[in-house]
């Protein structure tokens, strides 16, 4: 990806040529146009429906009617306990998902960037996990813990260090399905990061070598701000979906125990799916794009500020 | 109308059981060249009719396309095609409970089909056992039926025979009862005896039992045993609610001493069971039963043919669930076929003749012989089939006949176990087990739990009847 | 030094272990005899045996046709999604109107739409555009997500090329779409990668849409998978040959566009100086 002297002669450049400006608009926008309107098709229609939702009762007998419900699901929405406790719990999986996922992401980057042989070969073993569906990742993770005859569950119990049921009790449950998760997208993070890593001028690098400096020293103070940008970009990346994504604990506790997983996605299909109170999810779901939105908008404007945003 | 002639007729034939019904006339091929589809839970009979079709295509040439889901997979699908007024599955597998319930106005009332005079007969209705018709088939008003007993799961005792017959002396002079299933067993003495094994049998096995405690419907399946037999319940009259459903149960009475004192007795159950029982849903349990890791299990009888393919083949007894101080309550959890009323009459026409065909005697045991799955017969006459009483006994072609008596005592109406059929259901069975889960993980004692779940369920009601009102 | 190198190869080590054992354990597993399966203790010699593949392929519900279905959703969508997203990233990183940033913004919260909510109002254009149940419904679902991510990658990439080259062909009398398709995108071509791969990924292991909107002729693999959860039990044995079969093709084709990414991130650091 681009470094600090590429971005500087892009600004220069973008000056130079205001008398083409009618032109190119419209030839971007007759560029933009057939993705935007597909875009605009799939999402503006279902929003202004989900907006609707949120405001009536949805019945769904004999077709879909909306009654006007006004602001009913909204007040709920404010006064549910159980909903709270689902945004307290989904704030702390993600916030122990995606924190884990940045660190060891970018801890995995670094090494195998800094390999000198074998650097494909690890890296192509490393970036497996990434690639199944989330659904399998949860339900192999079922399967390596289960206490019959799982294999993670056997190693625990052989070395003393845990004889419960992992996914019976509510601490295990919810470190087993955190690992889970970090298991699985760590390696996108990685990826991008090492994206990152190897566009690095080398010269500079070189010269810090040169100067003595110490590789913590070097990581603090040269890499590290450097491939920051990158580093944002693979966290809005990641968290956009880590809002959203349920497949692990929907194919492994559901929720359970004792609520101990029950982050808001779950609640959110719960109520679409299986209590089929439609009004209140599309409020449950419109919290939930707020919340993505807010997130999303923090990091661009972060992103701005170290003048990196694209 | 196939009755006992019809069965000798066909009987000569005993191994081709799947060979085209015997009956003359076209009405069966009215509908030909028709497709269907069929969209069902992963269920034994339904894998094995997705197994050999071939039979039904032969005999009406319509074509139907199985799908088959998780359960929650299936209430999404079905409610949304409800909604849709599309009909794209004609054919429903229609859980009594969170497909029924909320949507019989979406299904079609057998009557109308069955007094049709162009469509063929039905075997005798009233060869259906009649608390699984009104339980799998009826929702408030007895006179329509909404859909034909297909399957018919139902919790009970299963245990180690032959542990039994090792350690029962000892445990008679122990604990001073006799340990062996029957009648008179009682949840007390289901306790002591499992904590017995657990502390006596370390040899044999590893716990007395397990349960299918996660955080999931099937804790409120097994806790529901336990609250009947101690003579609590979900609803006033919860004869009539859980048998034919209600659209208006009442107040929710879970907080009654009785219940309060099930809830109670189930935590300290659940405390000597094998841990692995709170990550133990529908699937879980019955295999650590039959890896031999626990001397009883209270599990669904359909698991009889997983155990006959395991270690414990030939080991299990199975029997009647224990009594509580009111009654030994065994849940029962079969579903009905259906027809989607959204779909056009022609295809609703074709789709009777499926209906027909799939919960008939000739198929019903045709499941019970396949390869593919267990089956369980939803017909009377099909237990009374001399090869099925024959299965009875080991070693046993069709396992789960194995378990024959110990069901037809659970039926009874006296003993089977309903839950509440109302359109709050799938609610209400979250905030129960939920409340329960949080009981079992020591978060709140019995009495805390079945009052939270009361009003959970009130709020159920609540929500429940918003929706549906204009 | 030699302390860091020793210490950098015990982490790779658990780095690799960590990463790999769960997809090892998942291999092997698909080809255990069932009773190596579901021992309670862990069978690390077994004979191994394609049953669980074969009844995969065999009987009423054979996955032959849920991979095809598999295939052609996540393969056209993630055409039709690179295809209209590198155009339109390009538009968006050449333009400069009042307002790109929010039109930039709304591109990517159009992927952050929580699933259970979308799917009810895309159910209700589904069903009057007669989309539910096929698989061209599929891809259009998949359209949903797939297309704002390809816009904003592609974007960042085309962001990232400085206009000069253009600027320069297009003094020389080029017309705007042949600077864009002879200068710019070959320049971007790993980016093109990336983003195949990823919108690829995301579809062919998609659960949730497949769940709701394939019908009966249009169910995938990761349905199939769902359908091992039965009633009564688990298939394990089949289920973790299904997990191999679904994520095989996926790590091969990442695999190999791994390669060109890193050609092509190398080069570009190269031209950067």
């Amino acid at each position: 990806m681009a470094t600090a002297v590429e971005r500087g002669s892009t600004a220069g450049t973008e000056q130079r040529a205001p008398a083409r400006k009618e032109n190119r608009f419209t030839f971007a926008g007759r560029m933009m146009a057939p993705a935007l309107i597909v875009l605009a098709l799939l999402s503006i229609f279902p929003f202004i429906y989900i907006v609707l939702m949120s405001l009536s009762r949805v019945g769904l007998i004999g077709g879909i009617d909306l009654h006007w419900a006004g602001l009913d699901n909204w007040s709920r929405l404010f006064s549910d306990e159980s909903v709270g406790a689902a945004w307290v719990r989904s704030i702390v999986y993600f916030v122990l998902t995606v924190g884990l996922e940045m660190v060891l992401g970018i801890g995995i980057a670094l090494l195998v960037h800094s390999l000198v042989w074998g650097k494909n070969l690890v890296l192509s073993l490393v970036l497996m996990p990434m690639f199944m569906a989330p659904a399998i990742v949860g339900l192999l993770g079922r399967f390596l813990t289960d206490s019959t005859y799982g294999l993670y569950a056997w190693v625990l119990r052989e070395t003393g260090l845990y004889t419960g049921d992992i996914l019976g009790s509510t601490t295990s449950a919810f470190i087993a399905v955190t690992l889970m998760d970090v298991w699985e997208w760590t390696p996108l993070i990685a990826l991008i990061v090492l994206a990152g890593l190897s566009s690095l001028p080398k010269p500079v690098i070189e010269a810090s070598r040169v100067d003595g400096a110490t590789y913590w020293q070097r990581l603090r103070h040269i890499v590290l701000p450097m491939i920051a940008g990158v580093v944002i970009v693979a966290l809005l990346v990641r968290s956009m979906d880590a809002i959203r994504y349920f497949d692990i604990i929907y194919n492994t506790t559901n929720g359970g125990p004792a609520d101990a997983t029950k982050i808001v996605p779950i609640r959110l299909y719960e109520t679409a799916f299986r209590f089929f109170d439609l009004g209140y999810a599309a409020a449950i779901g419109l919290s939930m794009l707020a919340v993505s939105i807010l997130l999303a908008n923090l990091f661009m404007r972060t992103l701005r500020k170290r003048g990196l945003a694209k | 109308m196939a009755g006992a002639g019809g069965a000798a007729l066909w009987l000569g034939g005993c191994g081709s059981s799947n060979s085209a019904k015997p009956v003359a006339g076209d009405e069966w091929k009215q509908f030909g060249g028709t497709t269907l589809n069929f969209i069902s839970e992963n269920t034994a009979p339904t894998s094995a009719i997705a197994a050999n079709l071939k039979p039904f295509t032969e005999l009406t040439g319509i074509e139907i396309k199985i799908v088959q889901l998780e359960l929650a997979a299936l209430v999404q699908k079905v409610a949304l095609d409800f909604a849709s007024g599309v009909g794209s599955y004609q054919i429903v597998y229609a859980d009594p409970y969170q497909v029924l319930a909320p949507y019989h106005e979406a299904l079609v009332d057998l009557n109308e089909m069955m007094q049709d005079p162009e469509l063929p007969k039905l075997d005798d209705v009233g060869d259906f056992i009649p608390t699984q018709l009104d339980a799998a088939g009826r929702f408030v008003d007895k006179d329509k039926l909404y859909a034909l007993p297909y399957d018919a799961p139902t919790m009970i005792w299963q245990y180690r025979k032959d542990l039994f017959e090792k350690h029962g002396d000892r445990i008679k002079q122990d604990l001073g009862f006799d340990p062996t299933p029957s009648d008179s067993s009682t949840w007390e003495q289901f306790y002591k005896t499992s904590k017995w094994f657990k502390d006596n049998a370390k040899d044999d096995v590893s716990y007395g039992h397990g349960h299918q405690a996660k955080q999931h419907d099937s804790l409120m399946n097994d806790f529901s045993n336990v609250l009947w037999a101690y003579g609590g319940d979900y609803f006033e009259d919860g004869d009539t609610v859980g048998r034919l459903g209600s659209s208006d149960p009442g107040e929710p009475i879970l907080d009654s001493d009785e219940a309060i004192e099930a809830a109670d007795f189930y935590r300290r159950l659940v405390s000597i069971a094998h841990p692995g029982s709170l990550g133990w849903d529908w699937d879980g349990l019955g295999a650590a039963f039959s890896a031999g890791q626990m001397a009883m299990a209270v599990n669904w009888h359909e698991f009889a043919a997983g155990n006959e393919e395991s270690k414990v083949k030939g080991k299990v007894g199975y029997a009647r669930l224990p009594r509580g101080p009111k009654r030994s309550a065994n849940m029962y959890g079969g579903t009905g076929l259906g027809i989607n009323a959204t779909a056009s009459e022609r295809d609703q026409k074709a789709a009777y003749l499926f209906l027909n065909w799939a919960t008939s005697k000739k198929t019903q045991l045709a499941n019970l012989e396949s390869d593919v799955g267990g089956g369980t017969p939803t017909r009377d006459s099909v237990y009374k089939l001399p090869e099925v009483e024959k299965a009875k006994e080991p070693p046993s072609k069709m396992p789960n006949i194995l378990t024959a008596d110990a069901v037809f005592e659970a039926w009874k109406p006296e003993n089977i176990g309903l839950r509440p059929k109302i359109a709050a259901w799938n609610e209400c069975d979250t905030a129960i087990f939920t409340q329960l889960s949080k009981m079992l993980a020591g978060q709140q004692g019995a009495e805390q739990c079945m009052s939270n779940t009361k009003d959970g369920f009130m709020q159920a009601i609540d929500n429940a009847a918003a929706l549906r009102s204009a | 030094m030699n302390g860091g190198r020793i210490g950098g190869k015990v982490l790779l080590a658990v780095v690799l272990l960590w990463t790999i054992v769960p997809l090892l354990w998942m291999l092997m597993s698909s080809l255990k005899p069932q009773e190596d399966i579901t021992s309670t203790t862990p069978v690390l010699a077994f004979t191994p045996t394609l049953e669980h593949y074969k009844a995969l392929f065999s009987g009423g519900n054979s996955i032959g046709s849920y991979a095809v279905n598999s295939i052609l959703a996540a393969g056209i969508s993630t055409l039709i999604a690179v295809g209209l997203g590198t155009l339109a990233g390009y538009g968006l990183a050449r333009s400069n109107f009042r307002g790109k940033d929010h039109v930039a913004f709304w591109i990517i919260s159009t992927r952050m739409a929580p699933i259970a909510a979308a799917v009810l109002p895309l159910f209700v254009i589904f069903r009057a555009t007669h989309l539910l149940g096929t698989t061209w419904g599929l891809i259009v679902a998949y359209l949903s997500f797939n297309l704002p991510f390809a816009i904003w990658i592609m974007n960042a990439f085309f962001a990232d090329l400085p206009p000069s080259l253009e600027e320069a062909a297009l003094v020389d009398g080029a017309s705007r779409w042949t600077a864009f398709r002879k200068i710019a995108l070959p320049l971007v071509l790993p980016g093109v990668a990336t983003t195949a791969i990823l919108c690829l990924v995301f579809s062919w292991n998609d659960y949730a849409f497949a769940s709701t909107f394939s019908g009966p002729d249009s169910q995938t693999l990761p349905i199939a998978a769902s359908q091992l959860v039965t009633q009564t039990e688990i298939d394990w044995g089949q289920l973790t040959a299904i997990g191999t079969i679904v994520v095989a093709p996926m790590i091969v084709i990442g695999l190999i566009v791994r390669r060109w990414l890193v050609t092509g991130l190398t080069l570009g650091a190269v031209t950067g100086e």
